[in-house]
């Protein structure tokens, strides 16, 4: 069996589930800086213990650690989410009047994104973004599908009231 | 439509009905933009490659990574069963009495932790136990022993026929198949036979011959005929003496056409075959022929 403590284990663990731990944190706390130290201290604690730690547990291990690291400590800060461009760029032929309106309901999101409860906010972005599936975060959080099924409800319809003014 | 519906269908769990439903609801246009709009969003930029580098270079290289203990652990659980042994082993070897035997024509001389001291007959065994010496004086016996024992405690000797206790003086115990007899040289001995206790004095013997008690000789002496060299009986059966005869000369006695229930009085010699031979012939009216080590007893009247 592969061990953790090999280095091409450890490193291709540490490539499968940096970016999804450090966007993890990042949703819950807003907080970039703290995102990158909880990545690292997530892999240091792995890599300290790879001796007791199946690869197929490491997943679960790191998220756990990232997640334990900032329990209470930090205040969630506002959420700053990039917007792709891209197909932007792709669709030059969109009117100004289109392009003008997709800026402020992106910035309209932006707001109701931050005024969602973390929890909410932090599944809806799993799954919005890094294309998580329910049962995956889930497990990362530690709870039911059907609870990370109620939050994604009512993160829909909190955003929606909020971007529509209802 | 069901329970956390809009869940549902972002995740497209919706069935066909459901979703009809839900696209003709008035809210519909709202959540299809959401939808395509999150499906847009980007999370800051992270580089797995920078964030792995800085991982080996500033916390893996100095980390003390966690070292299983298996190896040693598996190799304490074998010190230990090892250990475990050795120990029983040295308490069990050290429990084991000490034994001292004696072979056919053979004596040997056994002093005791307290300079008690046991003369060993022909065909004997003794076992004590060296550790418990001081808290318990106890010898068994088998076969015949002469004994001067050291004052002190009470000491025993255990036989299959019965028990001999005393505190301190000089007696011989024979302990042979249907034989024991008890004497007592010096001082005092207890004799316990078939839960009975028979207190010997100086110069008295204890007999039992086949389970009964017999009135035995008084003995000649302070030592046992048997350490000067010599086995002398005082109304013995003839099957004994010849037996008796066998384990100093270490030869096979049969006979033919004799009584050996006859009782017989006499002594023979130790060290010599031809003269013991005759000194047990001549009173019982007996022949003997030897040859090699075995020795045929006959009646004299008896034709060869």
């Amino acid at each position: 069996m592969s061990n953790v403590c090999e280095d091409h284990v450890f490193s291709k663990v540490f490539k499968t589930h940096s970016k999804t731990v450090f966007n993890y944190i990042f949703y819950k706390f807003g907080n970039e800086e703290k995102a990158h130290d909880a990545v690292q201290e997530a892999f240091v604690k792995l890599w300290q213990n790879c001796a007791t730690v199946s690869p197929e547990k490491a997943k679960s291990y790191v998220y756990t650690v990232a997640n334990n690291l900032y329990l209470n400590v930090i205040k969630a800060e506002k959420v700053r989410l990039k917007h792709a461009d891209r197909h932007v760029m792709d669709r030059t032929n969109e009117s100004p009047e289109f392009l003008m309106e997709e800026k402020e309901y992106k910035e309209k999101l932006d707001n109701a994104l931050n005024a969602l409860p973390e929890n909410q906010r932090t599944t809806f972005l799993l799954n919005r973004i890094d294309g998580k599936k329910y049962a995956e975060i889930a497990e990362m959080e530690g709870v039911s599908v059907k609870a990370i099924e109620k939050r994604m409800h009512l993160a829909l319809k909190s955003l929606r009231e909020r971007i529509d003014g209802i | 439509m069901q329970e956390n519906h809009l869940a549902k269908w972002l995740s497209g769990e919706l069935s066909d009905e459901e979703l009809r439903e839900f696209e003709n609801s008035e809210a519909f246009p709202s959540y299809q933009k959401l939808k395509e709009i999150s499906s847009k969003l980007m999370a800051p930029d992270f580089d797995t490659e920078k964030a792995l580098k800085r991982l080996k270079d500033e916390h893996i290289a100095n980390a003390p990574k966690v070292i299983s203990l298996n190896p040693f652990k598996k190799f304490l659980r074998v010190a230990a069963v090892i250990a475990v042994l050795l120990t029983g082993t040295y308490f069990y070897v050290s429990t084991l009495n000490d034994k001292v035997a004696t072979e056919f024509a053979e004596r040997s001389e056994v002093v005791l932790p307290d300079d008690s001291e046991i003369f060993l007959n022909a065909d004997s065994q003794i076992a004590y136990s060296k550790k418990n010496w001081d808290h318990k004086r106890n010898v068994d016996l088998k076969g015949e022993a002469f004994f001067k024992v050291a004052k002190g405690k009470k000491f025993t000797v255990s036989t299959d026929h019965g028990t001999v206790a005393v505190l301190g003086t000089q007696f011989n115990v024979e302990n042979r198949k249907g034989f024991f007899e008890v004497t007592c040289y010096e001082g005092l001995v207890s004799v316990t036979h078939n839960n009975e206790e028979i207190k010997l004095p100086a110069g008295n013997s204890f007999l039992v011959i086949n389970g009964k008690i017999v009135s035995a000789r008084k003995p000649n002496g302070t030592l046992p005929s048997w350490m000067n060299n010599e086995s002398s009986f005082e109304s013995i059966p003839l099957k004994y003496v010849l037996s008796e005869l066998e384990r100093q000369f270490n030869i096979k006695v049969s006979t033919k056409n004799i009584d050996t229930n006859l009782l017989f009085t006499g002594s023979f010699n130790n060290t010599d075959l031809n003269m013991s031979l005759k000194s047990i012939s001549t009173p019982s009216k007996t022949r003997f022929t030897i040859d090699g080590d075995n020795v045929l007893f006959y009646a004299g009247n008896t034709q060869q």
